[in-house]
């Protein structure tokens, strides 16, 4: 230990950003490692600067610290340069807090934000001294566990992670540990422990199915392989929103992170159904935090970290039933602590005019607005219930009331896109331009500046777009290309990036158990950190592809039947595949689906009782046998 | 008033720049819930300064941080507030409340006391006795880097006192805004009165113990106490 500590202690002399790896964080929690009998290591496969942007971090070791009988240490993806020492120096990937090897904790879990951080989970496996395949870990070996919002399809990394939970991490986390604590304290065989963890509601452990598969490559059955494990895995939900758990203490990083603020989730789940938009499908139902609960998690919160600047986040803010009254009682609170109140995420069609003229007589930073497509047609296909009056009318709003910053944010390769829905973004982008110079040169702010941004489609599980291709790479090369020229607008900057990325989070997004293999070696060709652009290797990965003998193009550009198994069909999410291919064939008719607000859409949710506010149970008719609904005693879920 | 108060940036926030130092006590400053005083404009900042930057990798015993205040305080409740308020890494040791006009504690500066440990003992077996070598030296020559290019700079003049005890150093060195002599520049000289290869890499953590004023031409204390 001695010796390793020093070790590290020489390395940290000679990395770039050494507190990257150091801990003692205001508000971190060091636990005694004698002081709890189970050892949790929170791993997060990106650097710190990500991890640490994550409110899901912050909660769960928060959570789990809080038990008497369990500890939480963490541990980020090291950036290259630490890697190279470490593996010269060979010491193993260690926990900040008391740098240990993974390897002597009891559990390992990841948080799987995006697809292309599987590679950087295979990594710290490996440098943490734990076999990379789950099949070829020992007794000894801690229990690898993974959730988040990719968990959503685990199929692709599920070689490499033992048991994944599926849902809200606050509620699912402690059972799991519990079952591994028994397994420590009562001697349990592995295999035993992952059997009874497969009992546990939103458990789904890999190891206990087995996938076969056509001849053309498609999912020919998926089923258990023994009696513990559940045909069907149900998501879990959190019992009581408003009420969940919160740390009070969040850790302040020394360093400057990604979001570097106070998060408040004002709200889950939202009710637009934007159909391109798996976290609209997947956090269903929408459920909000009181204003008082807020406001005092806001005020504990700032006490506690002495932030200067809290955002409130959610899949839709706009929507937030009181948002102004909360916008207003937080600038009355803040404004003599000098806190600053944002809100990203901002739909156009949003009563925002009041709160757009507060927010600013704090801070002015730029307004960011989301048609996603250019043309009224298009955006009926994907549903985003937004008219280009809408825009205007809000950009024309912002200009007279003294913004000059305004961004938009679309993505190219929708389903049934043309080259004039393409022409419709460079549209917009000057009808806000032209909006700015209505108002008198004296009344608007001076530096016009609207920044187009354009990413690329990912059709992703769980919403009526996963049967759908995605445009091939030399597609959406004309495409950009096309907007490229389009939009040399004056006042107006485009932002796009290479499809490369893209390509492949399609691949992995709806991949199946088979892809685990290019995953792997993927990485053993020393593809690592993917998300950055400076190590993102995409010819090793083609490569990759080509040694499994497998086809990106078959899991990325080919449309799916109804009838195919598709491989998180065993997941219920609460959403079901019935309610996503009535959505699809609408979206094939460019009709659209009025917001659930306005009337249930039975989308599956309904089926929960108490769940949902909007859900109307006559709809409920005839439930498929299989789909059995998860009811808490509270009712909510 | 202003409230001067000296704290620690303990070995394990050693690798915290100086920037970073600045934003973990604004915002141990606002956890705290004193009075302090803002500047005016969009985004107001707490009225703080440091004494001296700390360099990245180096440990501080008795940094001091320079707080102008809105409202009175005591010197306990400064101490006791901010203490609670930042992490144990950054613990206050004591505060004093000066005048408004109390000279700036930047301008007082005159040297810092460091204590320099040689991390591998074989080396310091080697320095360690070269110490009174190299001070016996009419001038010592070290490499520096200047916007010119390395150029040798005499920095006798530099230090006011230098010895040395098993595998540390005691130094203390001039640190003014004009000039000032680095830890690194005596390993520098040291290697070389020791006839050390000048590409050999010597590890060493460097610790400053305290900040120095001058009460009078030639007597220095404690620059919080000045």
């Amino acid at each position: 230990m001695n010796t390793m500590n020093e070790k590290i202690e020489a390395m940290l002399e000679k990395v770039q950003k050494a507190p990257r790896y150091t801990g003692g964080e205001m508000n971190t929690q060091v636990k005694k490692w004698e002081e709890a009998p189970l050892h949790f290591v929170f791993c997060f496969p990106d650097t710190y600067e990500v991890g640490m942007s994550h409110l899901g971090i912050k909660i769960l070791t928060g959570l789990i610290n809080d038990q008497p009988w369990s500890l939480c240490e963490r541990c980020f993806m090291p950036w290259v340069d630490m890697m190279a020492l470490m593996k010269q120096e060979q010491v193993p990937l260690f926990s900040l807090e008391s740098r240990r090897p993974l390897k002597d904790f009891d559990v390992v879990g990841f948080t799987l934000m995006y697809e292309m951080s599987y590679t950087n989970v295979l990594a710290m496996l490996e440098m943490g001294g734990i076999p990379i395949e789950r099949k070829e870990r020992e007794e000894a070996d801690p229990i690898v566990v993974a959730g988040g919002g990719c968990a959503s399809n685990p199929e692709p990394i599920s070689d490499f992670i033992d048991a994944f939970m599926i849902g809200a991490g606050e509620e699912v986390m402690l059972e799991v540990n519990q079952v591994i604590l028994e397994r420590k304290q009562q001697g349990l065989s592995r295999e035993e422990c992952l059997k009874r963890l497969a009992q546990v509601e939103g458990v789904y452990v890999p190891a206990l199915y087995d996938a076969e598969y056509h001849e053309d490559g498609t999912l020919k059955s998926f089923a258990p392989n023994c009696p513990e494990a559940p045909a069907r895995v149900v998501k879990r939900y959190v019992d009581n929103f408003d009420q969940a758990y919160f740390p009070t203490k969040l850790a302040v990083p020394y360093t400057e992170v990604v979001f570097d603020r106070i998060t408040l989730e004002i709200m889950r789940g939202c009710t637009r159904g934007c159909r391109f938009c798996q976290a609209g499908m997947l956090y269903r139902p929408v459920r909000e935090r009181s204003l008082e609960t807020l406001v005092k998690q806001a005020e504990t919160l700032v006490e506690a970290t002495g932030y200067e600047e809290i955002s409130l986040s959610s899949l839709s803010s706009g929507d937030y039933t009181c948002l102004p009254e909360l916008i207003r009682e937080l600038m009355r609170r803040m404004k003599e602590k000098r806190v600053s109140i944002s809100l990203p995420s901002l739909r156009i069609d949003s009563v925002l005019k009041e709160s757009l003229e507060e927010t600013q007589q704090v801070k002015k930073s730029s307004l960011t607005f989301a048609p996603e497509a250019g043309t009224q047609r298009l955006r009926d296909v994907i549903n985003k219930g937004v008219t280009e009056e809408d825009l205007i009318e809000k950009a024309r709003d912002a200009f007279q009331g003294g913004w000059s910053s305004i961004k938009l944010y679309f993505m190219d390769g929708l389903p049934t896109e043309t080259y004039e829905d393409l022409d419709g973004i460079a549209d917009l982008a000057q009808k806000v331009v032209a909006e700015y110079f209505k108002v008198p040169k004296g009344e608007r702010a001076k530096g016009l500046r609207v920044t187009v941004s354009c990413s690329t489609f990912v059709p992703k599980p769980h919403t009526p777009f996963q049967w759908a291709a995605q445009d091939t790479i030399p597609v959406i090369n004309d495409k950009q290309e096309h907007l490229r020229e389009v939009l040399k607008i004056k006042g107006v900057t485009f932002n796009w990036h290479a499809p490369h990325l893209s390509y492949l989070e399609a691949c992995f997004s709806r991949g199946d158990r088979r892809i685990g293999r290019v995953l792997k070696r993927a990485y053993e060709r020393g593809c690592m950190l993917d998300g950055w652009n400076d190590q993102f290797k995409f010819e090793e990965w083609m490569a990759a592809f080509v040694d499994c003998g497998l086809d990106p193009a078959f899991y990325a550009n080919r449309v799916r039947d109804k009838d195919e198994i598709l491989p998180w069909d065993f997941l219920d999410c609460g959403i079901t595949k019935e309610f996503l291919w009535r959505e699809k064939e609408k979206s094939d008719r460019a009709e659209v689906t009025k917001d659930c607000r306005l009337g249930c859409n039975a989308c599956g949710i309904q089926r929960i009782k108490g769940l949902c506010a909007y859900a109307d149970p006559k709809r409920n008719k005839a439930p498929s046998p299989s789909l059995v609904p998860y009811a808490s005693e509270g009712g909510e879920g | 008033m202003r409230m001067l108060g000296v704290f620690e940036k303990n070995e394990r926030v050693r690798h915290i720049g100086h920037l970073d130092i600045q934003r973990a006590v604004q915002r141990g400053l606002r956890r705290s819930g004193l009075p302090v005083a803002y500047s005016n404009g969009f985004n107001p900042h707490i009225l703080v300064t440091f004494a001296s930057a700390l360099s990245t990798g180096a440990a501080g015993k008795r940094e001091i941080m320079d707080v102008k205040m809105a409202e009175q305080v005591t010197e306990q409740e400064f101490l006791s507030r901010m203490n609670a308020a930042m992490p144990p890494e950054m613990q206050l040791s004591s505060a004093r409340g000066v005048e408004d006009k109390h000279p700036a504690l930047m301008a007082s500066l005159k040297a810092g006391m460091y204590e320099i440990i040689l991390r591998e003992e074989v080396q310091a077996e080697q320095l360690i006795p070269a110490i009174d070598k190299m001070m016996a030296q009419e001038e010592i020559q070290v490499p520096r880097k200047t916007k010119s290019g390395i150029k040798d700079v005499n920095m006798k003049p530099l230090i006011y006192a230098l010895r040395g005890e098993g595998q540390k150093i005691f130094a203390t060195l001039m640190l003014t805004e004009r000039e000032s002599c680095k830890p690194a520049m005596i390993i520098e000289g040291l290697k070389r009165a020791a006839g050390l290869p000048e590409e050999e890499e010597v590890r060493t953590l460097v610790i400053r113990t305290q900040l120095l004023g001058e009460r009078q031409p030639g007597e220095l204390i404690p620059l919080e106490e000045l």
